[in-house]
């Protein structure tokens, strides 16, 4: 009845040291990219105009030259000018200035205007406001990180299988942000929202796989294999819609959806490496050797 | 009879829903809310029920702190608060009175006067020798609730519909005023929030020609202090007690003096020479028979009032400058709130920091209806590619349509609720929505893979127990999603709040009604046959 199979991996071949050197290798290499970009920035990712302070506006195309003229409107040089041709607008982004924060967004939308340019909207966010955004959203995925963690244990009540789930989480979380470095994309509400929702899905193959192995009868890697065709289905699934949403919402140019995209997608690649190599090479060495010491 | 509805109530209770919320979506009585002088039709947007946010249907946001600073914990010493702001006053240099409020049940002296550093209210508060604890940053409760009525006042009469203001508080306890209109672009709020309603006293006086009128005895720069709007002790009306300075540079009359001088010229303690005299401008404006002061705001007369007596003799002496009180008497309370604001410097009772430390969004309405439709396609294609994985893992249309169609209820049913809500709809909202679509259909996976392994189900019995082992896994799927949102739910992180409050309702739904519904919907397709 099952026409696409998940494929059957056979883990008897591979020592544990051998299952968990991969997913640690990602993760200490996606840390030591973090820590190389908070050395070099100073900051762990790059930080957007939320988390930044600054001002976007979108200044729609009406087709006679609009790059040039965005070029020659404002005094001040635009951090970074993008082009979305299925909306036909132009996004134009300034960082917030040391010298003067005040007043920026509406000196530049009054460069916009008298240069004959149709803004379609404004963001303004200022600096004092942007770090305590900042501080906020780290404070939330903290928060979120640690409440999952508390349930975790609270679910499996052994040491090694919940260890096992919320290192996994972890390295979900760490993984696309290093990507996000590596891509150029920045770090935003949108970003964020993502992460936390990493925090809910990533969790969800992992506990597939410990209820499987802990809680059911049968043999380890039968409950392995069990858990698997489901999980991978169902990361498969979700991955999907991401993609889609990741791709769509970029033509469209519709930042949030497309950044929550891209991370999920990435996490959850992230997620299939780790509940399947890490995950189940721990609750292997505590199946087999653990339980007996 | 009963039976059935025994058998399949899990079915029953979504099919239930899915009404409920087609009814909360389109049933003319959920309908949004109107806004003064203006109809149902025009408050609906499109065919539901659904109230579409700043993202979608295009206006402004704006969140800015108002500037000040408080004194928290302060020692009033029985002193009245008016006093006790005199004092505090007294000792910031060029500060008037009405800068600085004290308001006893917070215990709470703030300066609103954005000129004042930090350091010089401390010195202030210091020298006036009011034990205090500490000085933060922002002002009291009082005045930023006096802040957010008057910008909803403003907000309403500009007749702009659908307009919102709060308070919110950072994680840092700073707190910030967050306005929304829809369909407003960013200058026009602005304007409207800085704009501020030019209140006067002019004087109407008998002529042999008619009424005549004497502009601007008083304006906002004359008074020294003004008091909160108050009740009148005696029958109905309100009133606002004021004080007319009576300093002026060298060689200058005092405003005090100017509007004693005034109504002493017009003649006030004659015409009111007993307290049944009354000014009659109110019944013919162009033919008063008595001197009358008007009071009138942005250029509109809103009330006429005589003097009393005594306090027109006061003036005819020139003794009343020194003390220089009065109360301007409106008919109704609302109306002295509204002059009690305006006559105070700027229309809020401290400044709105939008430039400095404001955060604001705008959006055209054309591009919130481009969002409205790109979200629209990205969901739907969202759903098409959940779909065309599912069939393509199962190939079997009684495993993935049913799969197909719960999720689609379970966004369907969330639709409802934000409607019946009038929760706007925001992008990420939508995002919200786009992942329960995602975790909803893991866990019917997670169901249709437990239900359907180790072999064919044939009882019920058999059913039921792998139904329940599923469940176990996805309770806990769904406890995780939920606690990891609800950070999101609370702290001030701009629309993300919407985002999680979705996403948990969705997972709520779908454990509650959706998921179990689709293992009945399984049971009947994979049992009966």
């Amino acid at each position: 009845m099952i026409a696409t199979e998940v494929p059957e991996v056979n883990y008897t071949e591979y020592s544990n040291r051998q299952l968990v050197a991969i997913p640690l290798a990602v993760l200490v290499l996606a840390l030591a990219i973090i820590g190389g970009w908070y050395l070099v920035t100073g900051a762990p990712a790059n930080l957007g105009l939320e988390f930044t302070g600054g001002v976007e506006l979108r200044i729609a195309d009406d087709g006679d030259d609009v790059e040039q003229q965005i070029e020659t409107a404002f005094d001040r040089q635009p951090d970074s000018v993008r082009s979305i041709p299925a909306d036909d607008v132009y996004v134009v982004t300034f960082r917030a200035a040391d010298e003067d924060p005040e007043g920026l967004a509406n000196d530049l939308s009054a460069q916009a205007d008298e240069a004959g340019l149709s803004t379609n909207a404004i963001d303004q966010v200022s600096p004092s406001f942007a770090s305590d955004t900042a501080r906020t959203a780290i404070f939330g995925v903290a928060l979120a990180f640690l409440g999952m963690s508390v349930l975790v244990f609270a679910l499996f009540r052994t040491f090694v299988p919940s260890i096992a789930v919320v290192a996994s989480a972890f390295s979900d979380l760490v993984v696309p942000v290093a990507v996000m470095n590596l891509l150029g994309i920045q770090m935003t509400l949108g970003t964020i929202a993502a992460l936390l929702m990493i925090i809910g899905y990533s969790v969800d193959s992992d506990i597939l796989l410990n209820n499987s192995v802990l809680r059911r009868t049968g043999e380890f890697y039968e409950s392995v294999h069990r858990a698997m065709r489901t999980g991978v289905t169902m990361t498969l699934t979700s991955m999907a819609a991401m993609i889609v949403m990741a791709i769509v919402a970029s033509l469209f140019g519709v930042d949030l959806l497309r950044n929550i995209g891209i991370i999920l997608s990435v996490g959850l690649c992230a997620d299939l490496m780790n509940t399947y190599l890490l995950n189940v090479s721990l609750l292997r060495w505590y199946k087999f050797e653990g339980v007996k010491r | 009879m009963l039976e059935p509805v025994k058998n399949n109530w899990r079915i029953l209770l979504l099919v239930v829903v899915v009404i409920g919320a087609t009814v909360a979506l389109f049933a003319p009585q959920f309908g949004p809310q109107t806004a003064p002088g203006e109809n149902a039709s025009e408050a609906q947007q499109g065919v539901t029920n659904l109230q579409y946010g700043l993202d979608l249907a295009g206006g402004t946001r704006v969140r800015a702190p108002l500037l000040g600073y408080t004194a928290t914990e302060v020692d009033f010493d029985g002193d009245q608060p008016d006093d006790v702001a005199r004092a505090v006053a007294d000792e910031l240099d060029g500060v008037s009175a009405r800068d600085v409020g004290a308001v006893a049940e917070e215990n709470a002296v703030e300066v609103t006067d954005a000129s004042v550093s930090e350091s010089e209210f401390r010195a202030a508060m210091d020298a006036s020798g009011y034990a205090y604890e500490d000085v933060r940053s922002g002002v009291t409760q009082e005045t930023r609730d006096v802040a957010q009525s008057i910008i909803t006042g403003k907000i309403n009469e500009a007749g702009l519909s659908g307009g919102s203001v709060q308070q919110v508080q950072s994680l840092t306890g700073e707190y910030f005023i967050l306005v929304e209109v829809p369909g407003e672009d960013r200058s026009d709020v602005i304007e409207l929030l800085e704009e501020r309603g030019t209140v006067q006293i002019d004087i109407a006086y008998p002529t042999e020609n008619g009424t005549a009128i004497q502009e601007e005895v008083l304006i906002q720069d004359h008074f020294e202090d003004i008091g909160t709007a108050a009740q009148s002790d005696q029958g109905t009306g309100a009133y606002v007690p004021v004080t007319v300075r009576n300093t002026a540079p060298e060689g200058e009359q005092s405003p005090a003096h100017g509007f004693q001088q005034a109504v002493a010229d017009r003649g006030f303690a004659e015409a009111y020479s007993s307290n049944q005299d009354r000014c009659d401008y109110g019944e013919n404006p162009d033919d008063v028979s008595k001197p009358c002061l008007l009071l009138t705001v942005d250029g509109e007369v809103v009330n006429s009032f005589g003097m009393d007596s005594d306090l027109a003799q006061s003036m005819a002496s020139g003794s009343w400058a020194t003390d220089g009180g009065f109360r301007l008497t409106t008919s109704e309370f609302s109306q002295a709130q509204t002059i009690s604001i305006n006559l105070r410097a700027g229309a809020l009772p401290a400044e709105l920091d939008i430039s400095g430390q404001g955060t604001s969004r705008s959006i055209s309405a054309t591009q919130g209806e481009n969002y409205k439709n790109y979200s629209l396609v990205t969901g739907l294609l969202a759903v098409f590619a959940v779909a065309g994985m599912v069939f393509l893992r199962y190939r079997e249309p009684a495993v993935a349509l049913p799969m197909i169609v719960t999720a689609l209820a379970e966004v369907y049913a969330l639709l409802g609720i934000a409607a019946l809500l009038s929760y706007p709809l925001e992008l990420a909202v939508i995002a919200g929505f786009i992942a329960v679509v995602g975790t909803g259909v893991d866990d019917l996976v997670i169901i249709a893979d437990e239900v359907m392994s180790e072999g064919e189900v044939n009882s019920r019995k058999v059913f039921n127990s792998r139904f329940r082992r599923a469940f176990w896994v996805i309770g806990a799927a769904a406890a995780t999603t939920i606690i990891a949102m609800s950070p999101l739910m609370v702290l001030s992180l701009g629309d993300l709040s919407g985002f999680a409050i979705f996403t948990i309702l969705g997972v709520l739904i779908g454990v509650l009604i959706t998921r179990p519904a689709y293992g009945d919907i399984l049971r009947r397709l994979l049992t009966i046959r």
